[in-house]
C-alpha cells in the first residue's frame, strides 16, 4: 500500500477514494502523515460493499422482481405494469357490483397498452411514472398489513383499497390528483369495454356505413388513392334516414361482447356451483 | 353550392388528382400557388373555398390525415389519442385545466359537436370599444354569417333528435322561467347517434371534410394532407411561401414520423393552424410579424364546467344530439348554458368514489343528463409559448378570481335547472364538497366561497385571442381584414385573431371573419 501525497488529493472524491481504501492522507511539506476522521481497512469496505449489494437486492426484489409472467400481446407495459394494472383493477371496479364485466375480466392491461401505444412519448412515460409511483409508494407509506412494506400489486385486496381510499381522499392536493389521473386511465378502460357499454345501453348504435363526399375524395388513413373504394353511385344521404330508435341496434362488436361474456359468466358460475 | 347533390361530368376523377395524402409522398417536392392556406379546420377550409371560388389557384395544408368512415374509432379515449394534439392530454399550467386541438383534415369540425351561435351585438360593440374595430360587428359580418349558415345548411336541432335528456333541459329551464332554445348546427339530416365528438358515422355533421373541403376542390384547389408546415418564409416586408416536412398519420409530430422535406412558394399566406399553433409557427420563424409583442400572447378560453343529474325515469342518454339545446339568458352575467354528451367513459372519470361505490354511479348512468356552462372569462389570460426545437406549445394561463365566480354561479344555476327538470340528485364533481347532493337547498353552497378556484375540474376547449386583432398596430398582431400589421401578404384566419372570447361558440364567428378575408385578399391579389 503506497501513500499518497496531499497534492494528488484534492477534492471529496479523492478524499472519499482514499477512505474507502484506508489510505492515510499527508499534511503539508510531506511529513506529517494525516490520519482520516474514520479510516477503514479493507476488510470493512469489502463489509460496507457487502451491505450495498445486499440493500441492492433486497430493493430489487422489492420493488422489481418477482411479478408474474404479464399477458400475452402486451406491446408497452412491461410485466410489473401489467400485474400493478390488474391489482388496481380488481379494487376499483370489483366483482358482483352490478357491471356485466368486472375489473380483472376486463382486459385492461391490453387495453391501457394499446392506449399507451397510441399516445407521444411524453405523455406516455407521464403516465407510466403515474403507475410506477404509485405502485412504489408503498415500499414508504405501508399499507394495512402490519409490519410489511410491499409493493402495491403485493398487497392484499384490502390494503390496496385502503391505500387508494387514502390517495383519494389525502388533504394533499397533489396526492389527490395522483389519485384523480390513475383512477381516469382505468375508467377509460373499464366503463369502455364493450360488454359493459352494452349492459348499461349506452353501446353506440348500429349504424350503416355513410359514404359522403370525405369517402369518395380520400383514402382510409395510410391507404393509397387507388384504393379508394367508392364511387359517386355508393354516395348515400343521411338527411333520407329517419332518426334512430333508442332502443334500436347497437353496434355489432358491442353486441356480440355483451353476449359472450353473458356465456361466459353462465360457465364460470355453473364451474363454481359444481365446485 | 350543395357538396351532397350529386354532379354531372367526372369531377370527382379530378378532385382526386388534386389530393395528396401520406402514401403519395415519395420525396421531397416543391409547389407554387397563389395563396398556400396552412390548416384545414373550419376557418382555414372557408378561407381556401373562397379563394379558390374567387379563381385563385390555391394550395390547402393539413397536417393531420383525412378521416374516413372507417377510421372512425367509436371508443372515445382511443379516438382522441388519433385526432387531437398530445393524444388530447393536452394540459394548460399554471390553473391546470385540459384543452384538446384537432389534428386532422376538417380540424376541430370533425370531432366537435356542431354549434353554430352567433355572438350577441354587445360581444361586437365591446370589441369595437377596446380593439379599435369599425367594420367587425353584426351589420359588416351578418352577410358572412348568412352566407355560411346557407352553405352549411345550419339549422336549429329538431325534436325528433333531441332525445330525453335534451328535452330534460328545456323542461328545467321552463320551469325556472329561464329562455332556452335548442342549438343551430351545421348538421343534415342528424340521426340522433350523440357521437359528434368521435367523427358522425351518419355523416350528417357538416364538417369541413364533407362540406368546404370538397366544395374548394370543385373550385380548382389543392388539398395535402400530412404535411407539417415548419417555417413561414420571409423577404424583407413579405413572406413568399411555407416550408416543412411529411409526417406519418398518429405520429404527434415525433421525429421518427417526419420525413421528406417541401417548400411552397406563394404571392400570400393565410394562416389557419389554430390558436395555438399558429403563433408557435410564428414564433418559429424569426419571431414573425410580432413586433407588438402580442403574439402568443392574452391566451383566453371558455373554461367550461358541468354538473350531472340523475333522473328517476330512464333518460337513454346515448340516444340524441351530442348538445341539442341551450340558453343564452345568462350571456350578460358572463356564462352560457348547454346540454352535453359524450362518450359515456369520458363523461364517468368525473364520477367520485371507487370500488362499489363508483360502479353504482356507472350504473346509475342511463339516468343521467349533462348540463354544462361556458365562461365568458376575459379576465383569465394566458400565453403560448414555444419550446426548444419543438412545434408542440405550452400553455400557460391562470384562472382570474372574478371569472371562478362566474363558474361558481354557473354551477349553481345548472344544479337549479337539473332539480327543476325533475333529477332525484346531482354530481357536482367539485373537490371538496360532497360527492352527490340531494335537495336544492344544499346546491347552494355551489355559489359560495366554499368553492376555490382549485377545487373546480374544467375544461377548456375554446382558444382565443393569441394573435389578436387591433386597430392600433402597437396593441395587436392583425387588422379588420386579418393581415399581420407588419408584412404585406401574410395573413391570420383562425379564432387566435378574436380581440376577446366571444361569449359564445366560437367556430361560426371565425368562419364568417375567415371569409370576409379571404374576400378582402381575392381583391388584392
Amino acid at each position: 500500500m503506497r501513500d499518497l501525497d496531499s497534492s494528488a488529493l484534492q477534492g471529496n472524491g479523492h478524499a472519499a477514494a482514499a477512505w474507502v481504501h484506508g489510505l492515510p492522507l499527508q499534511g503539508k511539506g510531506g511529513r506529517q502523515p494525516v490520519r482520516l476522521r474514520y479510516p477503514c481497512s479493507v476488510l470493512s469496505g469489502f463489509i460496507l460493499f457487502l451491505g450495498l449489494v445486499a440493500l441492492t437486492v433486497v430493493v430489487y426484489r422489492r420493488a422489481f422482481s418477482g411479478y408474474v409472467r404479464s399477458p400475452a400481446g402486451l406491446a408497452i407495459l412491461h410485466r410489473g405494469e401489467a400485474a400493478f394494472v390488474e391489482a388496481v383493477a380488481e379494487v376499483l371496479f370489483p366483482a358482483g357490483a352490478g357491471l356485466a364485466v368486472p375489473g380483472v375480466d376486463a382486459q385492461l392491461p391490453h387495453y391501457i397498452d394499446r392506449h399507451l401505444a397510441a399516445l407521444p412519448r411524453s405523455q406516455r412515460a407521464q403516465i407510466r411514472l403515474l403507475f410506477a409511483a404509485v405502485e412504489h409508494l408503498t415500499l414508504f407509506v405501508p399499507g394495512n398489513e402490519p409490519g410489511r412494506r410491499r409493493r402495491f400489486s403485493s398487497l392484499t385486496a384490502a390494503s390496496r383499497i385502503s391505500i387508494l381510499e387514502r390517495l383519494a381522499e389525502h388533504p394533499n392536493g397533489l396526492l389527490r390528483l395522483l389519485f384523480t389521473a390513475l383512477r381516469s386511465v382505468f375508467v377509460l378502460g373499464y366503463l369502455g369495454h364493450p360488454a359493459n357499454l352494452q349492459g348499461l345501453g349506452l353501446a353506440p348504435f348500429d349504424i350503416g356505413t355513410a359514404v359522403s363526399d370525405a369517402e369518395l375524395l380520400f383514402p382510409r388513413v395510410g391507404g393509397l388513392l387507388s384504393s379508394i373504394a367508392f364511387d359517386e353511385a355508393d354516395r348515400t344521404s343521411p338527411e333520407a334516414e329517419a332518426p334512430l330508435d333508442p332502443q334500436g341496434p347497437r353496434h355489432r362488436a358491442y353486441a356480440h361482447a355483451e353476449r359472450t361474456t353473458r356465456g361466459r359468466n353462465l360457465v364460470d358460475r355453473r364451474k363454481r356451483s359444481r365446485v | 353550392m350543395s357538396t351532397n347533390a350529386p354532379e354531372s361530368g367526372d369531377w370527382l376523377a379530378a378532385a382526386r388528382e388534386r389530393v395528396r395524402v401520406f402514401a403519395d409522398y415519395d420525396h421531397a417536392f416543391e409547389e407554387q400557388a397563389d395563396v398556400v392556406v396552412v390548416g384545414s379546420g373550419p376557418c382555414g377550409a372557408v378561407a381556401a373555398y373562397e379563394l379558390a371560388a374567387a379563381g385563385h389557384d390555391v394550395i390547402l395544408l393539413e397536417e393531420g390525415p383525412p378521416f374516413t368512415v372507417r377510421d372512425f374509432e367509436l371508443d372515445g379515449n382511443l379516438s382522441m389519442t388519433r385526432t387531437m394534439r398530445e393524444g388530447g392530454l393536452r394540459m394548460t399550467r399554471g390553473t391546470t385545466m385540459p384543452t384538446m386541438q384537432a389534428v386532422a383534415l376538417g380540424g376541430g369540425s370533425l370531432v366537435n359537436s356542431a354549434i353554430c351561435v352567433r355572438p350577441p351585438d354587445s360581444v361586437f360593440n365591446r370589441w369595437a370599444t377596446n380593439f379599435d374595430l369599425t367594420r367587425t360587428d353584426r351589420a359588416h359580418l351578418d352577410p358572412h354569417f348568412d352566407a355560411i349558415s346557407e352553405f352549411l345548411g345550419i339549422a336549429p336541432t329538431p325534436d325528433e333528435v333531441q332525445g330525453r335528456r335534451n328535452l330534460l333541459f328545456r323542461e328545467g329551464c321552463d320551469a325556472m322561467g329561464v329562455s332556452s332554445e335548442p342549438i343551430s348546427r351545421n348538421v343534415k339530416g342528424c340521426r340522433g347517434s350523440g357521437e359528434c365528438f368521435t367523427g358522425c358515422r351518419s355523416r350528417a355533421k357538416q364538417s369541413m371534410d364533407v362540406s368546404y373541403i370538397p366544395a374548394a376542390l370543385r373550385a380548382g384547389a389543392r388539398v395535402l394532407s400530412s404535411l407539417q408546415v415548419q417555417q413561414i418564409r420571409r423577404s424583407g416586408r413579405r413572406v413568399t411561401g411555407v416550408s416543412g416536412q411529411v409526417v406519418a398519420p398518429f405520429s404527434h409530430g415525433a421525429k421518427r414520423g417526419l420525413s421528406h422535406r417541401f417548400r411552397i412558394d406563394a404571392k400570400a399566406v393565410v394562416l389557419a393552424a389554430g390558436c395555438t399553433a399558429t403563433p408557435i409557427l410564428l414564433q418559429h420563424s424569426d419571431d414573425l410579424a410580432n413586433a407588438s409583442g402580442q403574439v402568443g400572447a392574452n391566451l383566453q378560453f371558455h373554461p367550461g364546467v358541468a354538473i350531472a343529474g340523475v333522473f328517476p325515469e330512464l333518460v337513454d342518454p346515448a340516444f340524441g344530439a351530442t348538445q341539442g339545446y341551450q340558453s343564452l339568458a345568462f350571456l350578460d352575467e358572463g356564462f352560457k348554458l348547454e346540454t352535453l354528451w359524450a362518450p359515456p367513459p369520458l363523461i364517468s372519470i368525473r364520477f367520485p368514489g371507487l370500488g362499489e361505490d363508483l360502479q353504482a354511479r356507472f350504473a346509475e348512468m342511463p339516468n343521467m343528463a349533462v348540463f354544462d356552462a361556458i365562461a365568458s372569462a376575459n379576465r383569465s389570460l394566458g400565453r403560448v409559448k414555444k419550446r426548444f426545437r419543438s412545434l408542440t406549445p405550452t400553455l400557460e394561463w391562470r384562472l382570474h378570481p372574478e371569472d371562478a365566480a362566474i363558474l361558481r354561479r354557473a354551477l349553481h344555476v345548472i344544479a337549479q335547472i337539473l332539480f327543476a327538470a325533475g333529477a332525484e340528485k346531482i354530481l357536482p364533481g367539485v373537490t371538496g364538497l360532497p360527492d352527490t347532493m340531494s335537495r336544492v337547498e344544499d346546491a347552494a353552497i355551489l355559489d359560495s366561497e366554499a368553492v376555490q378556484p382549485g377545487n373546480l375540474v374544467m375544461g377548456g376547449n375554446h382558444v382565443f385571442c393569441t394573435t389578436r386583432m387591433h386597430g392600433d398596430p402597437t396593441q395587436g398582431v392583425v387588422d379588420e381584414d386579418g393581415r399581420c400589421h407588419d408584412l404585406e401578404n401574410l395573413y391570420i384566419a383562425d379564432t387566435g385573431i378574436f380581440p376577446q372570447c366571444p361569449s359564445v361558440n366560437p367556430m361560426l364567428t371565425g368562419m364568417a371573419l375567415a371569409r370576409r378575408q379571404a374576400l378582402a385578399l381575392s381583391e388584392r391579389l
